[in-house]
């Protein structure tokens, strides 16, 4: 079944807008690094926080009063991908419409601050106002009750591929003619509790830049934000194909997967890949599975302008797909090595003959997943 | 395959058989002790012994034992890794592949809410106390949720794609709704359901910060409840296409007919005390089978024994059922085990329709008054059933129904 994204939204450490930050992107910028430190823990992290200003135009709402960072990232992309459809939900619309949200380590900063209370100062002290905030499904119902959503609401949890695997579950749901519209929504926070557990799994580095297809995978650096698409039957960029993805036991299985994804997606004119390489060991398994089934194909990653953000990262790379096939240009691919065997470039570049657009994602524990774009242009 | 259309007559649908079983939990290792423990309206709730409850108001969970869970695990150096959530995942799956060792799945949908919580717990004390870290590399590559799936699927050789849902306390039935419509629609024709969670010290003391557990017995719709007492296990369920199920001569256990799912943006953790959202999930869930209200024999109630739900769902039942209908919560057996409640439960109302009883809602003392319903109260009955209902509902307003049928060739 072909789905169309009407919609598009997110929240980035580079600001907010899909359109503001792809020209931001456009223009060679990447985020900055902030220390994030710990008061129990002399180690402090780097991490892409989103800039309070991207919060700035987020209205109110009594649901979000007390809602940790995730459900308001989640509200501003969710949001932002409505009104870039133009679609308004009302009572007449309102039960056509699904949400699929997609987390990896949710809501992480009360969780701690929760489990914390209980560690110092016992059971006793545990606040009734933070455990709520702390269940996978929170911002989901944050955001479904912003807008009115009564029906089908599901949270699916995973690593880096779950926002593949939503829209994935999202395309079995509308596969029900009930249903006009799937918002599939994916969000992160960072805190430095994720990046110690980063950094001790061998995964993250203290110091940006972030190096795709390094020969040496040096590490991530963790981000937070949201990313939103709207799915509906009709729209200017087509999902021409989601893929099941797998999973791997080992390591080694990676690249044989990824071929496999790529293999199974390939068309004609795919001429772009926006791969999830993020300076840890997928990239060489990425960039590998990429040059031996789609060497023509040109490669882009926004990790190291926009940093790994799990849950979220990879509805960034599909509204990254999107804009480059709407727009026929890609940026600019930063801090990549000078020589490796994949079609890339390291300044803004023009795309405009890539009719179609695979997006790979490959999850640090254990996930991988994939999909096609298509631009009806 | 056998087809009719939906409600709106528009799409095609398949029917939906469940074609094996599998399931841990207080109540017992397999569908065998399970079905004992229904029967005998088993008291499985016992004091908490996994971490300290002392400045807890409730001191009672139900658990499964470690010395048992342990003791059959799998031998292999990387299992010793595992969250005991995996292995109450190989545990149910282990069961289910036995029954039907050719159902091989393209899908797996699983429900949980907590992962491997406790790793979590773990790694955050030790760093809080500078303690020590040599296990972190295993904490923290087994706590994400969907691990002890990927570890149960990996166990068994089984490679497809897996979903794991974490809707707050609906997810198991969540998990086997969406397999349900996965199989209907004819997307797949064959998909493995379920639900995980282990008990952890972080949620346990969290329902125990909002005053929902209970430091008495667990009476779901008796009217001096006094609230839940948590639960742990894991539950599989097999669904095929019944026609792609009898043309491999698989054994048809049970059917299942029909899914709701609502969404009550009323409160993050209370229902709306209408009753709205549980009513719309099991409207949705009828119209889905293409059912009567009249026709259900028996509703698995979510039942968790807190003034608020049991309030909301009692007067949702109330309003779409005639007062005859047997309810229990077999919570009151067993502790609410969140993301595995559904599936645990669903295992439930297949063994009730298999066996042909009622399951029991231990520990009920009086009528509530304002909900009239009729409660399978303290022992369980023989019944004819041919149709049950099977409720869950949780934070964040999720609710879903599922609809089960006695197979009939």
């Amino acid at each position: 079944m072909s789905l169309a994204i009407a919609g598009m939204g997110w929240i980035t450490p580079l600001g907010s807008g899909v359109d503001a930050v792809w020209e931001r992107l456009l223009q060679g910028d990447e985020a900055r690094a902030e220390k994030i430190a710990e008061k129990f823990d002399d180690q402090s992290y780097p991490g892409f926080r989103v800039p309070d200003s991207a919060l700035a135009s987020l209205a109110p709402h009594p649901r979000l009063r007390r809602a940790s960072l995730i459900s308001r990232f989640a509200a501003a992309a969710g949001l932002e991908a409505l009104e870039n459809a133009g679609v308004k939900l009302d009572p007449r619309n309102v039960e056509r419409i699904a949400l699929v949200f997609a987390i990896s380590n949710g809501g992480v900063i009360y969780t701690k601050r929760f489990y914390r209370d209980i560690v110092e100062s016992g059971a006793q002290s545990a606040s009734p106002l933070f455990f709520p905030e702390t269940v996978f499904n929170a911002p989901a119902s944050h955001l479904a009750a912003i807008l009115g959503i009564t029906g089908a609401t599901y949270t699916l949890v995973g690593d880096g591929a779950v926002g593949l695997l939503a829209i994935r579950m999202a395309e079995d749901l509308m596969a029900n003619d009930a249903l006009d519209y799937c918002l599939v929504v994916g969000a992160e926070e960072v805190d430095w509790l994720l990046c110690d557990a980063y950094h001790k799994w061998r995964l993250l580095r203290l110091e940006p830049p972030v190096e795709p297809f390094s020969e040496v995978a040096r590490g991530m650096i963790l981000s937070e934000g949201a990313g939103a698409i709207l799915l509906a039957r009709e729209g200017p960029i087509r999902i021409e194909s989601t893929h099941a993805g797998g999973y791997y036991h080992k390591r080694d299985e990676v690249e044989e997967i990824l071929k496999r994804i790529l293999s199974d997606l390939i068309e004609a004119e795919s001429g772009l890949v926006v791969a999830s390489a993020n300076g840890t060991f997928i990239d060489k398994a990425e960039c590998r599975a990429i040059s031996q089934v789609i060497p023509d194909a040109v490669v882009y990653t926004a990790k190291p302008a926009l940093g790994e953000s799990v849950g979220a990262g990879g509805l960034w790379q599909v509204i990254v797909g999107g804009q480059a096939l709407r727009h026929g240009e890609l940026p600019p691919l930063l801090h990549v090595p000078s020589k490796i065997p994949l079609r890339i470039s390291a300044s803004r570049a023009a795309a405009a003959t890539a009719r179609r657009a695979i997006v790979l994602s490959c999850g640090l524990n254990q996930q991988i997943a994939g999909l096609r774009l298509r631009a009806d242009r | 395959m056998s087809e009719s259309t939906d409600v709106n007559g528009k799409n095609p649908v398949g029917r939906v058989a469940v074609v094996a079983a599998g399931v841990i939990s207080p109540l017992g290792f397999g569908l065998a002790e399970t079905l004992d423990s229904l029967r005998a309206a088993r008291d499985c709730v016992t004091a908490v012994t996994r971490f300290s409850v002392a400045q807890c108001r409730c001191k009672t969970a139900g658990q499964v034992p470690d010395e048992r869970l342990l003791a059959e695990r799998r031998k292999e150096p990387r299992a010793q890794r595992f969250h005991r959530a995996a292995h109450m995942m190989i545990r149910a799956l282990t069961e289910a592949l036995r029954q039907d060792p050719k159902f091989k799945p393209e899908l797996i949908v699983i429900g949980t809410t907590s992962g491997g919580m406790s790793y979590g717990e773990d790694y955050f004390r030790s760093l809080h106390r500078h303690g020590d870290l040599r296990r972190s590399p295993t904490w923290i590559a087994n706590y994400p949720a969907q691990k002890p799936v990927v570890d149960a699927l990996d166990a068994f050789g089984i490679r497809a794609p897996c979903q794991v849902i974490a809707n707050a306390c609906a997810s198991g039935t969540n998990a086997i709704g969406h397999a349900f419509e996965c199989v209907r629609s004819g997307r797949y024709e064959r998909v493995l359901s379920g639900g995980y969670d282990a008990l952890s010290e972080l949620v346990f003391v969290g329902f125990d910060s909002l005053q929902a557990s209970t430091p008495e017995k667990c009476r779901p719709f008796d009217r001096d409840r006094t609230g839940m007492v948590l639960g742990e296990g894991a539950a599989i369920l097999a669904l095929e296409n019944l026609d792609a199920a009898r043309a491999r001569g698989a054994s048809i256990l049970a059917e299942i007919t029909g899914y709701g799912i609502s969404t009550d943006n009323f409160h993050l953790t209370q229902p709306n005390p209408s009753g709205s959202g549980p009513r719309q999930a099991m409207e949705q869930a009828l119209q889905s089978a293409q059912l009567p209200t009249k026709v259900v024999d028996y509703i698995n109630a979510h039942g968790t024994a807190t003034p608020f739900n049991d309030t909301a769902e009692g007067k949702a039942i109330g309003e779409l059922f005639d007062r005859g209908v047997p309810v229990s919560s077999t919570k009151s057996m067993m502790g609410h085990s969140l993301g595995a409640a559904g599936a645990v439960e669903a295992i439930v109302c297949l063994l009730a329709l298999q066996h042909q009883f009622l399951p029991p809602n231990i520990n009920f003392r009086a009528p509530d008054e304002d909900a009239d319903l009729s409660i399978v109260a303290n022992e369980s009955r023989p019944a004819s059933l041919r149709t049950v209902l099977s409720n869950s509902f949780g934070f964040g307003g999720t609710n879903a129904s599922l609809v089960m049928q006695k197979f009939e060739a």
